[in-house]
């Protein structure tokens, strides 16, 4: 009896231990930041890491600089089209694909998927050539476009599964009252599949608000450039003035923070579904 | 009746072609918009780049010439090409071995029962949850040669010859981007295992431990042959998105020192928007096409057998 009591303690403690070494790896970089966020000037080589001395004039700096309401402003626009328009057309597919079997159902569902799984390096180049020949390179449009092509896969491949799983029956009543597909699912599917279209809207704006590469080729000057190419060319005369950069970085991660903590577990969910349906 | 309705549809094709086409209008106008979209994007500009990959083409009027296979046959002679093609296996094998060390390390920890370790678990998301920009900038501070917080704490601690320029370092620089990366990538590793360890049935543990298996035993024996098909999909995913890595390096270390940490991805970037040598940078994507599309059939045919519980 004690033997299985001092495993199960030794087992605690190693857990904890290992606990402990996962979060200081995962939170040092994040921590660090946030204390050079903080740091005045005079502070900002220090190896403090609760600083003596505590301002937020870099947080002023970054808040009160045009350049940044104006990345700010890009990446709002970029991401909140992106989630409006995934989830628009998101729903729309997953229903039909849920709901109706047709011819080619399923090699148009496998072929959606590929996209998914595209690698986005090789289709950087396609993707220049068609938005050029759109003539809406350097847009919003053509950004939100270009997300929207990897955002859909995972909408329709999520939603769908959440459709699927409606009993069939409360539709086929609303049919016999006489309901439209359309308002069928304006009234019926989407309130049931509320959790699920919630989950896919923070997945599109956090992928929006925080993709880079697309981004850095797709926009141009400050008039569509977004928050995260902004970041990158983070440098002036002076050089990189580390103290406003870490303080625009934790600025910047702040939505895809709290998207991510209030979707925590729904997210778990979803990923476990989606792992094995793809 | 029925049986007569029966015949009807098998004799006459038309009239029930026009059946399910109306039957399917709903569908079709449905999937419309998604399709549409993703043959625009995917289709059309496929097309487009192989036909860039087979001529000359001048920029910036986009005047095009005929030239064959030119374009593959100077990027497949380019002297860097071997060192990005090696660089970018060394960072796909390294990343991934790390993400996994580190991401089943967490979901083995996490997918115990202990006091406090949803809130730990949550701590452990936070690097995943970052834009990978700000993340970049955060390494780049800590790695800073001079005043980086990695070096000033190996010259505190009695370790200063270990310090060093670890991003301009041709030595370390790729090897210290993985790092960040396996930073920012294996939480998602973890919640997917995880994921898959919380549906194991616990009587499986419990029968094994009635027959005296260790915990290691018991990991060997049922966890790691529940786990393998999530585990399959999870590798097959991370080498996809190794492969399109690009941000933390781009702004760590821009590929440099002298291409020591250029992979695949840096070097179309540089191909098409430094040297603006499109028909190249289009050959390439066209060879990588290729090989992503092996990726893919053996994609679905894992997550066919995942589905069908056969792996």
């Amino acid at each position: 009896m004690m033997g299985k009591k001092k495993t199960r303690m030794l087992q605690h403690g190693l857990v904890y231990l290992s606990a402990l070494i996962l979060c200081g790896f995962s939170l040092i970089p994040i921590l660090w930041g946030l204390s050079t966020s903080v740091k005045p000037e005079f502070l900002l080589y220090k190896p403090e890491w609760i600083p003596s001395q505590v301002t937020f004039q870099h947080y002023a700096d970054i808040l009160k600089n045009p350049l940044m309401a104006a990345y700010f402003k890009n990446s709002s626009v970029i991401a909140l089209g992106s989630t409006f328009f995934s989830l628009v057309i998101g729903i729309m597919a997953a229903y039909g694909f849920s709901r109706f079997k047709f011819r080619g159902r399923e090699t148009l569902l496998w072929s959606i998927l590929f996209f998914q799984i595209f690698p986005r390096v090789v289709i950087l180049i396609p993707f220049y050539i068609t938005l050029k020949n759109l003539n809406i390179l350097g847009s919003y449009a053509g950004l939100i476009l270009v997300y929207l092509i990897v955002i859909l896969p995972v909408s329709v491949w999520l939603l769908k599964g959440f459709i699927d799983k409606i009993p069939h029956e409360i539709e086929e009543a609303a049919v016999i009252d006489g309901c439209s597909t359309f308002s069928m699912l304006w009234r019926i599917v989407i309130p049931m599949i509320f959790p699920a279209i919630a989950a896919v809207a923070m997945y599109s704006f956090v992928l929006a608000w925080n993709e880079f590469l697309f981004a850095l080729v797709f926009s141009s000057g400050n008039e569509t450039r977004p928050l995260a190419v902004g970041l990158a060319f983070f440098i002036d005369e002076q050089g990189v003035r580390w103290g406003d950069l870490m303080a625009a970085s934790i600025l910047m991660s702040i939505p895809a923070i709290l998207v991510f903590s209030a979707a925590q577990k729904l997210l778990m969910k979803g990923l476990s579904e989606g792992a094995v349906k793809g | 009746m029925n049986t007569l309705q029966r015949e009807l549809h098998k004799k006459t094709p038309v009239i029930r072609f026009q059946r399910s086409f109306r039957k399917n209008m709903s569908a079709y106008l449905l999937i419309l918009p998604c399709v549409l979209l993703l043959a625009l994007m995917m289709v059309y500009p496929v097309f487009q780049t192989i036909r860039f990959s087979l001529f000359d083409v001048k920029l910036p009027s986009f005047d095009m010439q005929f030239s064959g296979l030119s374009n593959f046959a100077r990027i497949f002679s380019k002297d860097e090409i071997a060192t990005v093609f090696s660089n970018t296996f060394v960072w796909i094998i390294g990343s991934i071995i790390l993400k996994f060390i580190l991401g089943f390390w967490a979901a083995i920890i996490f997918n115990t029962k202990v006091k406090g370790g949803v809130f730990l678990r949550i701590l452990c998301l936070l690097p995943w949850t970052m834009p990978s920009i700000a993340s970049s900038n955060l390494w780049r501070w800590i790695l800073q040669s001079d005043t980086g917080l990695l070096n000033e704490f190996l010259r505190s601690y009695g370790m200063g010859a270990l310090a060093r320029n670890w991003l301009g370092d041709p030595q370390t620089a790729i090897y210290a981007v993985m790092v960040a990366n396996a930073w920012a990538g294996f939480p998602f590793v973890m919640l997917m295992i995880l994921a898959a360890m919380q549906g194991i049935p616990k009587e499986l543990y419990e029968a094994g431990e009635i027959d005296g298996a260790g915990p290691v035993q018991l990991f060997l024996n049922i966890t790691l042959p529940i786990l393998k098909p999530i585990i399959i999909v999870v590798l097959l995913l991370q080498i996809i998105s190794n492969m399109n890595s690009f941000d933390m390096l781009y702004v760590l270390t821009g590929g440099g020192p002298g291409g020591a940490s250029e992979t695949l991805g840096l070097f179309i970037y540089r191909l098409g928007f430094t040297n603006f040598d499109f028909g190249g940078a289009s050959a390439i994507s066209i060879a990588l096409l290729v090989i992503a599309f092996g990726f893919f059939i053996f994609y679905s045919l894992m997550n066919n057998k995942v589905k069908r519980g056969e792996a």
